[in-house]
Protein backbone atom coordinates (compact mmCIF):
# COMPACT_ATOMS: atom_id res chain seq x y z
CA UNK A 1 0.00 0.00 0.00
CA UNK A 2 1.14 3.52 -0.70
CA UNK A 3 2.56 5.56 2.14
CA UNK A 4 1.23 8.91 3.28
CA UNK A 5 1.29 11.64 0.64
CA UNK A 6 1.86 15.29 1.31
CA UNK A 7 -0.32 18.12 0.10
CA UNK A 8 1.94 18.99 -2.86
CA UNK A 9 1.50 15.51 -4.26
CA UNK A 10 -2.24 15.98 -3.79
CA UNK A 11 -2.27 18.99 -6.05
CA UNK A 12 -0.34 17.16 -8.76
CA UNK A 13 -2.45 14.03 -8.62
CA UNK A 14 -5.62 15.96 -7.98
CA UNK A 15 -7.42 15.23 -11.22
CA UNK A 16 -7.70 11.88 -12.89
CA UNK A 17 -6.26 12.92 -16.25
CA UNK A 18 -3.39 10.48 -15.86
CA UNK A 19 -5.49 7.69 -14.38
CA UNK A 20 -5.98 4.82 -16.75
CA UNK A 21 -9.44 3.14 -16.53
CA UNK A 22 -7.81 -0.25 -15.92
CA UNK A 23 -5.75 1.25 -13.12
CA UNK A 24 -8.91 2.86 -11.70
CA UNK A 25 -10.73 -0.51 -11.76
CA UNK A 26 -7.81 -2.17 -9.98
CA UNK A 27 -7.65 0.63 -7.40
CA UNK A 28 -11.41 0.40 -6.80
CA UNK A 29 -11.30 -3.38 -6.29
CA UNK A 30 -8.23 -3.08 -4.05
CA UNK A 31 -9.86 -0.36 -1.92
CA UNK A 32 -13.09 -2.34 -1.58
CA UNK A 33 -11.16 -5.40 -0.41
CA UNK A 34 -9.21 -3.35 2.12
CA UNK A 35 -12.39 -1.63 3.37
CA UNK A 36 -14.13 -4.99 3.77
CA UNK A 37 -11.12 -6.25 5.74
CA UNK A 38 -11.16 -3.14 7.95
CA UNK A 39 -14.91 -3.10 8.70
CA UNK A 40 -15.62 -6.84 8.63
CA UNK A 41 -17.35 -8.08 11.80
CA UNK A 42 -16.82 -11.75 10.93
CA UNK A 43 -13.32 -12.24 9.49
CA UNK A 44 -12.20 -15.78 8.74
CA UNK A 45 -9.96 -16.07 11.80
CA UNK A 46 -12.87 -15.32 14.18
CA UNK A 47 -14.96 -17.93 12.37
CA UNK A 48 -12.13 -20.42 12.95
CA UNK A 49 -11.93 -19.48 16.67
CA UNK A 50 -15.71 -19.77 17.08
CA UNK A 51 -15.77 -23.07 15.22
CA UNK A 52 -13.05 -24.47 17.48
CA UNK A 53 -14.87 -23.20 20.58
CA UNK A 54 -18.14 -24.81 19.48
CA UNK A 55 -16.50 -28.14 18.70
CA UNK A 56 -14.47 -28.21 21.94
CA UNK A 57 -17.32 -27.06 24.20
CA UNK A 58 -20.18 -29.13 22.80
CA UNK A 59 -17.90 -32.11 22.10
CA UNK A 60 -16.69 -32.10 25.71
CA UNK A 61 -20.28 -31.82 27.00
CA UNK A 62 -21.38 -34.73 24.82
CA UNK A 63 -18.41 -36.93 25.78
CA UNK A 64 -18.82 -36.26 29.50
CA UNK A 65 -22.52 -37.15 29.49
CA UNK A 66 -22.49 -39.99 26.96
CA UNK A 67 -23.72 -43.27 28.43
CA UNK A 68 -24.96 -41.77 31.71
CA UNK A 69 -27.90 -43.76 33.14
CA UNK A 70 -29.53 -41.97 34.82
CA UNK A 71 -28.41 -38.68 33.36
CA UNK A 72 -26.51 -36.52 35.88
CA UNK A 73 -25.16 -33.79 33.60
CA UNK A 74 -21.59 -32.78 32.68
CA UNK A 75 -18.91 -32.88 35.39
CA UNK A 76 -17.46 -29.68 36.88
CA UNK A 77 -14.20 -29.91 34.91
CA UNK A 78 -16.08 -29.91 31.63
CA UNK A 79 -18.30 -27.05 32.78
CA UNK A 80 -15.12 -25.08 33.61
CA UNK A 81 -13.68 -25.88 30.15
CA UNK A 82 -16.91 -24.69 28.49
CA UNK A 83 -16.86 -21.42 30.43
CA UNK A 84 -13.19 -20.89 29.51
CA UNK A 85 -13.93 -21.57 25.82
CA UNK A 86 -16.89 -19.18 25.89
CA UNK A 87 -14.72 -16.52 27.57
CA UNK A 88 -12.13 -16.87 24.77
CA UNK A 89 -14.89 -16.57 22.15
CA UNK A 90 -16.35 -13.47 23.81
CA UNK A 91 -12.93 -11.80 24.17
CA UNK A 92 -12.12 -12.49 20.50
CA UNK A 93 -15.52 -11.18 19.37
CA UNK A 94 -15.16 -7.99 21.41
CA UNK A 95 -11.69 -7.41 19.93
CA UNK A 96 -13.02 -7.83 16.38
CA UNK A 97 -16.08 -5.66 17.04
CA UNK A 98 -13.99 -2.84 18.53
CA UNK A 99 -11.53 -2.93 15.65
CA UNK A 100 -14.22 -3.02 12.98
CA UNK A 101 -16.36 -0.26 14.47
CA UNK A 102 -13.58 2.11 15.64
CA UNK A 103 -14.53 5.56 14.39
CA UNK A 104 -17.79 4.31 12.87
CA UNK A 105 -20.99 5.97 14.11
CA UNK A 106 -24.54 6.74 13.07
CA UNK A 107 -27.91 4.96 13.05
CA UNK A 108 -26.67 1.62 11.59
CA UNK A 109 -24.17 1.24 14.46
CA UNK A 110 -26.86 2.01 17.06
CA UNK A 111 -29.10 -0.51 15.32
CA UNK A 112 -26.35 -3.17 15.56
CA UNK A 113 -25.87 -2.41 19.25
CA UNK A 114 -29.61 -2.79 19.93
CA UNK A 115 -29.62 -6.08 18.03
CA UNK A 116 -26.71 -7.21 20.21
CA UNK A 117 -28.66 -6.33 23.36
CA UNK A 118 -31.72 -8.25 22.13
CA UNK A 119 -29.59 -11.34 21.39
CA UNK A 120 -27.80 -11.07 24.75
CA UNK A 121 -31.08 -10.76 26.68
CA UNK A 122 -32.61 -13.76 24.90
CA UNK A 123 -29.43 -15.78 25.60
CA UNK A 124 -29.02 -14.79 29.25
CA UNK A 125 -32.70 -15.01 30.25
CA UNK A 126 -34.29 -17.55 27.90
CA UNK A 127 -32.80 -20.89 28.84
CA UNK A 128 -32.14 -20.27 32.59
CA UNK A 129 -35.75 -19.12 33.13
CA UNK A 130 -37.08 -22.23 31.38
CA UNK A 131 -34.70 -24.47 33.35
CA UNK A 132 -35.79 -22.85 36.62
CA UNK A 133 -39.46 -23.20 35.78
CA UNK A 134 -39.35 -26.86 34.74
CA UNK A 135 -37.11 -27.70 37.72
CA UNK A 136 -39.73 -26.02 39.92
CA UNK A 137 -42.42 -28.27 38.42
CA UNK A 138 -40.34 -31.40 39.07
CA UNK A 139 -38.83 -32.27 35.69
CA UNK A 140 -35.96 -34.78 35.68
CA UNK A 141 -32.25 -33.85 35.55
CA UNK A 142 -32.14 -35.19 31.99
CA UNK A 143 -34.54 -32.42 30.96
CA UNK A 144 -33.31 -29.63 33.27
CA UNK A 145 -29.53 -30.16 32.77
CA UNK A 146 -29.50 -31.92 29.42
CA UNK A 147 -32.18 -31.27 26.84
CA UNK A 148 -33.14 -27.70 27.82
CA UNK A 149 -29.66 -26.10 28.18
CA UNK A 150 -28.57 -27.74 24.90
CA UNK A 151 -31.68 -27.07 22.81
CA UNK A 152 -33.38 -24.00 24.28
CA UNK A 153 -30.62 -21.40 23.68
CA UNK A 154 -30.51 -22.42 20.01
CA UNK A 155 -34.27 -22.14 19.60
CA UNK A 156 -34.64 -18.91 21.61
CA UNK A 157 -31.58 -17.03 20.33
CA UNK A 158 -32.08 -18.49 16.84
CA UNK A 159 -35.65 -17.15 16.59
CA UNK A 160 -34.50 -13.76 17.91
CA UNK A 161 -31.86 -13.56 15.16
CA UNK A 162 -34.40 -14.90 12.65
CA UNK A 163 -36.65 -11.91 13.41
CA UNK A 164 -33.77 -9.44 13.16
CA UNK A 165 -32.62 -10.94 9.85
CA UNK A 166 -36.17 -10.89 8.43
CA UNK A 167 -36.62 -7.23 9.39
CA UNK A 168 -33.45 -6.36 7.42
CA UNK A 169 -34.16 -8.81 4.58
CA UNK A 170 -30.70 -10.29 5.28
CA UNK A 171 -31.25 -13.74 3.80
CA UNK A 172 -27.78 -15.09 4.61
CA UNK A 173 -28.31 -14.32 8.29
CA UNK A 174 -31.89 -15.62 8.03
CA UNK A 175 -30.68 -18.94 6.61
CA UNK A 176 -28.00 -19.33 9.30
CA UNK A 177 -30.50 -18.50 12.08
CA UNK A 178 -33.03 -20.96 10.63
CA UNK A 179 -30.34 -23.67 10.63
CA UNK A 180 -29.64 -22.89 14.31
CA UNK A 181 -33.35 -23.14 15.19
CA UNK A 182 -33.65 -26.45 13.32
CA UNK A 183 -30.57 -27.75 15.19
CA UNK A 184 -32.26 -26.74 18.45
CA UNK A 185 -35.47 -28.54 17.50
CA UNK A 186 -33.51 -31.70 16.58
CA UNK A 187 -31.51 -31.45 19.82
CA UNK A 188 -34.75 -31.34 21.81
CA UNK A 189 -35.69 -34.84 20.61
CA UNK A 190 -32.44 -36.85 20.68
CA UNK A 191 -32.02 -37.35 24.40
CA UNK A 192 -30.04 -35.39 27.02
CA UNK A 193 -26.55 -36.42 25.87
CA UNK A 194 -27.31 -36.51 22.15
CA UNK A 195 -28.76 -33.02 22.51
CA UNK A 196 -25.25 -31.60 23.09
CA UNK A 197 -23.93 -33.38 19.99
CA UNK A 198 -26.84 -32.29 17.78
CA UNK A 199 -26.61 -28.69 19.06
CA UNK A 200 -22.84 -28.54 18.50
CA UNK A 201 -22.98 -29.96 14.96
CA UNK A 202 -25.94 -27.74 14.05
CA UNK A 203 -24.28 -24.58 15.38
CA UNK A 204 -21.00 -25.41 13.63
CA UNK A 205 -22.71 -26.03 10.28
CA UNK A 206 -24.76 -22.82 10.57
CA UNK A 207 -21.69 -20.74 11.41
CA UNK A 208 -19.46 -22.20 8.69
CA UNK A 209 -22.32 -21.89 6.17
CA UNK A 210 -22.83 -18.23 7.06
CA UNK A 211 -19.09 -17.50 6.79
CA UNK A 212 -18.93 -19.23 3.40
CA UNK A 213 -21.97 -17.30 2.09
CA UNK A 214 -20.50 -14.02 3.35
CA UNK A 215 -17.14 -14.78 1.79
CA UNK A 216 -18.82 -15.64 -1.55
CA UNK A 217 -20.74 -12.35 -1.48
CA UNK A 218 -17.54 -10.34 -0.90
CA UNK A 219 -15.82 -12.28 -3.68
CA UNK A 220 -18.71 -11.60 -6.06
CA UNK A 221 -18.66 -7.89 -5.21
CA UNK A 222 -14.91 -7.74 -5.83
CA UNK A 223 -15.26 -9.48 -9.19
CA UNK A 224 -18.00 -7.06 -10.22
CA UNK A 225 -15.72 -4.08 -9.61
CA UNK B 1 -17.42 5.49 -24.52
CA UNK B 2 -14.15 7.19 -23.45
CA UNK B 3 -12.39 7.91 -20.15
CA UNK B 4 -13.85 11.43 -20.36
CA UNK B 5 -17.26 9.95 -19.56
CA UNK B 6 -16.04 9.01 -16.08
CA UNK B 7 -17.11 11.37 -13.29
CA UNK B 8 -14.03 13.64 -12.84
CA UNK B 9 -14.85 14.21 -9.17
CA UNK B 10 -14.44 10.50 -8.43
CA UNK B 11 -11.90 9.67 -11.15
CA UNK B 12 -8.82 10.62 -9.12
CA UNK B 13 -6.89 8.03 -7.08
CA UNK B 14 -7.36 9.54 -3.61
CA UNK B 15 -11.02 10.51 -4.11
CA UNK B 16 -11.84 7.11 -5.63
CA UNK B 17 -10.35 5.44 -2.55
CA UNK B 18 -12.22 7.78 -0.18
CA UNK B 19 -15.59 7.16 -1.83
CA UNK B 20 -15.03 3.38 -2.12
CA UNK B 21 -14.01 3.17 1.54
CA UNK B 22 -17.05 5.12 2.76
CA UNK B 23 -19.32 3.05 0.49
CA UNK B 24 -18.21 -0.10 2.33
CA UNK B 25 -20.04 1.16 5.44
CA UNK B 26 -23.79 0.60 5.83
CA UNK B 27 -25.92 3.40 4.39
CA UNK B 28 -26.24 6.21 6.94
CA UNK B 29 -23.06 5.33 8.87
CA UNK B 30 -20.29 7.90 9.38
CA UNK B 31 -16.55 7.39 9.74
CA UNK B 32 -14.28 9.53 11.88
CA UNK B 33 -11.66 11.61 10.09
CA UNK B 34 -8.85 9.87 11.99
CA UNK B 35 -10.02 6.34 11.10
CA UNK B 36 -10.46 7.31 7.45
CA UNK B 37 -6.96 8.76 7.49
CA UNK B 38 -5.59 5.54 9.05
CA UNK B 39 -7.33 3.32 6.51
CA UNK B 40 -6.23 5.35 3.49
CA UNK B 41 -2.80 6.30 4.84
CA UNK B 42 -3.15 9.88 3.65
CA UNK B 43 -1.83 12.98 5.42
CA UNK B 44 -4.45 15.23 7.05
CA UNK B 45 -3.83 18.04 4.54
CA UNK B 46 -4.18 15.71 1.57
CA UNK B 47 -7.34 14.15 2.95
CA UNK B 48 -8.95 17.51 3.74
CA UNK B 49 -8.30 18.74 0.19
CA UNK B 50 -10.03 15.77 -1.38
CA UNK B 51 -12.86 15.69 1.15
CA UNK B 52 -13.61 19.32 0.37
CA UNK B 53 -13.92 18.55 -3.36
CA UNK B 54 -16.23 15.63 -2.68
CA UNK B 55 -18.30 17.65 -0.24
CA UNK B 56 -18.60 20.53 -2.73
CA UNK B 57 -19.99 18.02 -5.24
CA UNK B 58 -22.53 16.87 -2.65
CA UNK B 59 -21.06 13.34 -2.54
CA UNK B 60 -20.37 13.40 1.16
CA UNK B 61 -21.20 15.36 4.25
CA UNK B 62 -19.04 16.03 7.28
CA UNK B 63 -20.04 16.91 10.79
CA UNK B 64 -17.82 18.26 13.55
CA UNK B 65 -18.81 17.90 17.17
CA UNK B 66 -17.06 19.30 20.25
CA UNK B 67 -14.50 22.07 20.49
CA UNK B 68 -10.72 22.36 20.40
CA UNK B 69 -8.75 19.18 21.02
CA UNK B 70 -11.92 17.28 21.88
CA UNK B 71 -13.51 18.00 18.51
CA UNK B 72 -14.36 15.06 16.28
CA UNK B 73 -15.15 15.14 12.60
CA UNK B 74 -17.31 12.42 11.05
CA UNK B 75 -17.70 11.87 7.33
CA UNK B 76 -20.52 10.05 5.57
CA UNK B 77 -21.31 9.31 1.96
CA UNK B 78 -24.58 10.91 0.86
CA UNK B 79 -27.15 9.03 -1.25
CA UNK B 80 -26.05 11.21 -4.12
CA UNK B 81 -22.44 10.11 -3.52
CA UNK B 82 -23.37 6.42 -3.33
CA UNK B 83 -25.34 6.73 -6.57
CA UNK B 84 -22.41 8.57 -8.18
CA UNK B 85 -20.04 5.73 -7.28
CA UNK B 86 -22.47 3.18 -8.74
CA UNK B 87 -22.71 5.22 -11.96
CA UNK B 88 -18.90 5.55 -12.03
CA UNK B 89 -18.48 1.77 -11.52
CA UNK B 90 -20.99 1.01 -14.30
CA UNK B 91 -19.26 3.44 -16.64
CA UNK B 92 -15.88 1.92 -15.81
CA UNK B 93 -17.22 -1.58 -16.48
CA UNK B 94 -18.69 -0.47 -19.84
CA UNK B 95 -15.46 1.22 -20.75
CA UNK B 96 -13.30 -1.78 -19.90
CA UNK B 97 -15.72 -4.11 -21.67
CA UNK B 98 -15.31 -1.99 -24.76
CA UNK B 99 -11.51 -1.89 -24.61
Amino acid sequence: MEGPHDIDQTTRADDGDGLDPREAAWLLAQTEREAQRQFNLSPLWITAVMGAVILVAYGALWLSTRGQHPYKGPNLGVVGLVYAAVAVAIAASVKVYRRATRGVSGPPVRQQQLEGVAILVSFVLGSPVLQGAIKHYGASDAIVYGVIPAAAPLIIVGTTVLGIAASKADWRQFGAALAVVIAGVVAAFVGPSGAWLAAGIGLFIAMVGYAAADSLRHRRLSLQA
Amino acid sequence: MTADSLDPVIHAPARLRIVATLAALPEGASLSFTRLQDVLELTPGNLITHLRKLEDAGYLKSETTGNGRASRTSIALTRHGRAALETYTDALRDLLGGL
